[in-house]
């Protein structure tokens, strides 16, 4: 009688853990999935004041349509963003392997109004080469149709999206997008 | 230059608390095994000393929210500069780490105090040890899975911010920490079940020791699920305040299975009965608090605020299927010495009327379990992705719910053992009639829905009921008494502490009732666009906008529309329902306006976008009968039970049962 109430307990318990270790594993609905309208479309296209530091290089804005027929690496980022923290110093390396076979990279400071001292500082700490412009209302976001900060955006010679990466890019990301890019 | 970095400080007090809760738990058992008064005492040292320790770690985490200190992990992740003081407070438990950390530290607190003031019993050692075991889990997931105290090499400017909807309002604050007290006080009572099963002591100590901590488990319990729903109505939009969704069904799980038990162990104090139902109803209790964490924090059932997905799921389910295995194990190894040895002499009795709650609460629990695991079921067998929606809640737990109101108010007349026939058919009499009266003028009213006017006809019932319990508590009092009938009623009201806390929560519970099935029963619900100058009438009012605005504090910028509400051309109110946005990324939340009154609230909420050049807005209006009386009712529900609680340490009194059938019934 003991032995068989025990062994109902273990049954009932095996298929309970049974039916949640399925739902564990089953894995969740990712919305970081989620696929975007803009892949196959033209980027869309934006002029935005660049940082001072950069003016040297690229004037005092920077606009995407000047630089189709080239690669692009669209980051979008913030300055309270964690993660952009630390896919900062990865895009920065990513930048001066491929900035010299001919891909531009462009950040641009979004959801961040007026934090312009905070995206100095940010561009500062990483010593970003890459141009890093400044999104104030956060309308290019819109146009891109952000998820959220950190997002990298691929775009192809011909002005197209290919790709985007929502969160942290990581090396491996950026070298097999680009790798495919510059095939 | 050495500075005082507080992740370490932080994360080093969570260790250590960690590495206390573990000898805790083995000393104890050990101490108590071996009988030996140093290594039991020693673990109760570490109880509390591992209180201080998660002390100083909840101390930490404060001021680094409150200095902005973004190099600790949780708070580069989850605050925010431009915060108000109290959002910063309370964005410790605004996402999963520092809630995790909120739920340690409570159950630390709560070890340590049970440490210090539990009276000396075989129970005590094996009861903080295993409260002990609890907290290495909990510790052991801050320490190990989800640190909230990581540093951050290269600490952002700034943080994100709490989720907007729990920035929204203050309630916020209440309602997750009265949740936790809630389920941590009911820890209490499941270690001291465990401890009666491994000492073979299933009597009646082990309630008699933990009635305090329980009742205050089930108050904070319930005012964490009231405090919820009313979080819910002023934030969300909708107008209603309880959706079925997974996240409230978890909360609400433990917490039915909780009312049972309070009501479950009297039996088991007057009667030596029902003591299998009791264990199982504490274990189930806390299993399901586990399993709630476990589902909210996992991702595994989807739900429209869940923390999401995170490394701790499989943790909370292997602890989950710990405690469920370890706990019901038990019982099967201790069967024989917990099962009753004596039957019901009556099912017309008061014990019987308690197996009718048990029976009914728990059928109630595996009604919710079951919609709220279907989809999962559904899904792991067939593939198939399916909701289970309100309306298979509601058509089977309505059913249940008019069975519970009929219980309670029958139940405290029925005498223990055996109801006299003579005056088990007055009492009777006296119900059915309230009940037939009562059901007739609502009807006459004009309540011809079933459940509210079957609601209308069990208030009334219930009324009648509790009418009868003071009269016939109070009848006999005044007949022999000298005095004034006034201090005669209050004699009995501060002697008779836990029966008069138990009828205070029985009229509450009419209330929430009366408030829940007219508000449900009898909502209206418009969507109007309104021009700016413009008028709609709806249901009675009429609504004009009459202006626009916006406001911009640091934290959040506000837009929304002045309405005045006037009623018969007087003017009653002015409403300002608005849309809230939290920072640069935050997401715009609507923020509904009310309009309270006692017989029915008027709801606004902007379903539309107020800018400069807006022109029109578009409403939505909600009006639904007696939803305040659901607040009034929890706050007389906690009322009563803090009433109750107040009623000294005299938890078995040594009266005859004899004597309990004159306070039964009426003479």
């Amino acid at each position: 009688m003991k032995a068989s109430r025990t062994a109902l307990i273990a049954i009932v318990v095996t298929a309970i853990g049974a039916l949640f270790a399925f739902g564990l594993l089953r894995g969740n609905p990712d919305d970081r999935n989620i696929t975007s309208n803009l892949l196959g479309r033209p980027a869309p296209g934006f002029t935005l004041p660049l940082y001072e530091r950069y003016w040297p290089d690229y004037g005092e804005t920077f606009s995407l349509q000047e630089h189709v027929g080239q690669p692009l690496v669209v980051n979008f980022w913030a300055s309270w963003c964690l993660p952009c923290y630390d896919e900062a110093p990865i895009l920065q390396q990513a930048w001066q392997t491929y900035g010299p076979q001919g891909v531009q990279f462009v950040g641009i400071q979004t959801q961040d109004r007026d934090k312009r001292d905070e995206g100095r500082t940010f561009i500062a700490r990483f010593n970003l080469g890459f141009p890093n412009v400044l999104d104030n209302d956060s309308l290019v976001g819109v146009d891109w149709a952000l998820y959220g900060v950190p997002e990298t955006f691929f775009v192809d010679a011909s002005g197209k999206v290919v790709a985007k990466h929502i969160g942290p890019v990581t090396a491996a990301v950026l070298d097999q997008q680009l790798g495919a890019l510059l095939r | 230059m050495f500075e005082l970095q507080l992740g370490p400080l932080g994360g080093a007090s969570v260790f250590l608390a960690f590495g206390l809760a573990l000898y805790g738990a083995v000393a104890g058992v050990i101490g108590a095994a071996r009988r030996d008064a140093r290594l039991q005492t020693s673990a109760r040292l570490a109880a509390v000393a591992g209180f201080i320790l998660a002390t100083a770690a909840v101390v930490v985490m404060q001021a680094a929210l409150l200095t902005n200190d973004f190099s600790v992990s949780y708070v580069a992740g989850h605050s925010r500069i431009a915060s108000p003081t109290w959002v910063k407070v309370v964005t410790m438990w605004a996402a999963l780490e520092g809630s995790i950390l909120l739920w340690a530290w409570l159950l630390t607190g709560y070890t340590a105090l049970l440490a210090v003031t539990a009276p000396l019993s075989p129970l005590r050692p094996y009861a903080i040890s295993i409260m002990q075991a609890v907290q290495v889990f909990f510790l052991g997931v801050l320490a190990f899975i989800a640190n909230p105290f990581k540093v951050v090499p290269l600490p952002p400017l700034d943080g994100p911010g709490p989720n907007e909807l729990l920035q929204n309002h203050w309630m916020m604050a209440v309602h997750p920490l009265l949740m936790y007290l809630g389920f941590v006080g009911l820890t209490v009572p499941f270690a001291y079940a465990m401890a009666a099963l491994i000492t073979r002591r299933p009597g009646t100590e082990w309630m008699a020791q933990t009635r305090r901590w329980t009742l205050t488990g089930w108050g904070f319990l319930s005012g964490a699920i009231v405090a919820g729903g009313w979080w819910s109505y002023e934030v969300l939009g909708w107008g209603g305040y309880w959706a079925w969704d997974p996240v409230e069904n978890v909360s609400f799980m433990p917490w039915l299975t909780a009312t049972a038990f309070i009501h479950s162990v009297q039996v088991q104090e007057r009667r030596r009965m029902l003591k299998p139902w009791n264990v199982l109803l504490i274990v189930a209790t806390f299993s399901l608090s586990i399993l709630g964490t476990f589902l909210t924090r996992s991702g595994v059932v989807s739900s429209v605020h869940a923390f999401g997905n995170g490394p701790v799921g499989p943790a909370f389910l292997v602890f989950f299927l710990l405690v469920t295995l370890a706990a019901f194990g038990l019982l099967a190894m201790r069967w024989d010495d917990v099962k009753d040895r004596a039957d019901l002499d009556s099912v017309v009795s008061r014990e019987g009327s308690f197996l009718g709650v048990n029976i009914l609460f728990v059928t109630l629990t595996a009604a919710v379990l079951l919609g709220t695991l279907f989809p999962l079921i559904v899904e792991a067998l067939t593939g198939d992705k399916v909701t289970v929606g309100a309306p298979f809640f509601d058509q089977t737990t309505l059913p249940l719910w008019m069975l519970v109101l009929l219980l309670m108010g029958i139940g405290p007349l029925l005498p223990w053992r055996r109801a006299e026939q003579q005056r088990l058919s007055r009492n009777l009499a006296l119900l059915a009639a309230a009940f037939v009266v009562s059901g007739a003028l609502a009807w006459l009213l004009g309540v011809h829905k079933v459940y509210p006017a079957l609601t209308v006809a069990l208030a009334g019932y219930n009324l009648m009921s509790l009418y009868l319990l003071l009269s016939g508590a109070l009848a006999p009092r005044l007949r022999l008494a000298n005095r004034g009938a006034l201090q005669v009623i209050r004699s009995y009201a501060v002697e008779s502490r836990r029966r008069v806390g138990s009828m205070i929560v029985h009229f509450a519970v009419v209330i929430i009732a009366l408030g829940v099935a007219f508000s449900s029963g009898y909502r209206v619900d418009e969507q109007i666009r309104l021009d700016f100058g413009g008028s709609a009438e709806f249901s009675g009012y009429t609504l004009t906008a009459v202006d626009r605005f916006m406001e911009r504090t640091p934290a959040r910028i506000s837009a929304g529309a002045v309405i005045e509400v006037t009623r018969g051309g007087k003017p009653v109110t002015t409403l300002r329902p608005r849309l809230n946005l939290f920072g640069e990324a935050g997401r715009t939340v609507p923020t509904p306006a009310v309009y309270y009154t006692a017989t029915h609230d008027l709801y606004l909420n902007l379903n539309s976008s107020v800018g400069p050049d807006t022109t029109f807005v578009v409403l939505r209006v909600v009006k639904s009968p007696l939803v305040t009386w659901i607040w009034l009712g929890g706050a007389i529900l906690l009322l009563g039970t803090v009433y109750s609680l107040g009623g000294g340490r005299r938890t078995v009194p040594a009266r005859a049962v004899a004597g309990e059938k004159r306070e039964g019934a009426p003479a």
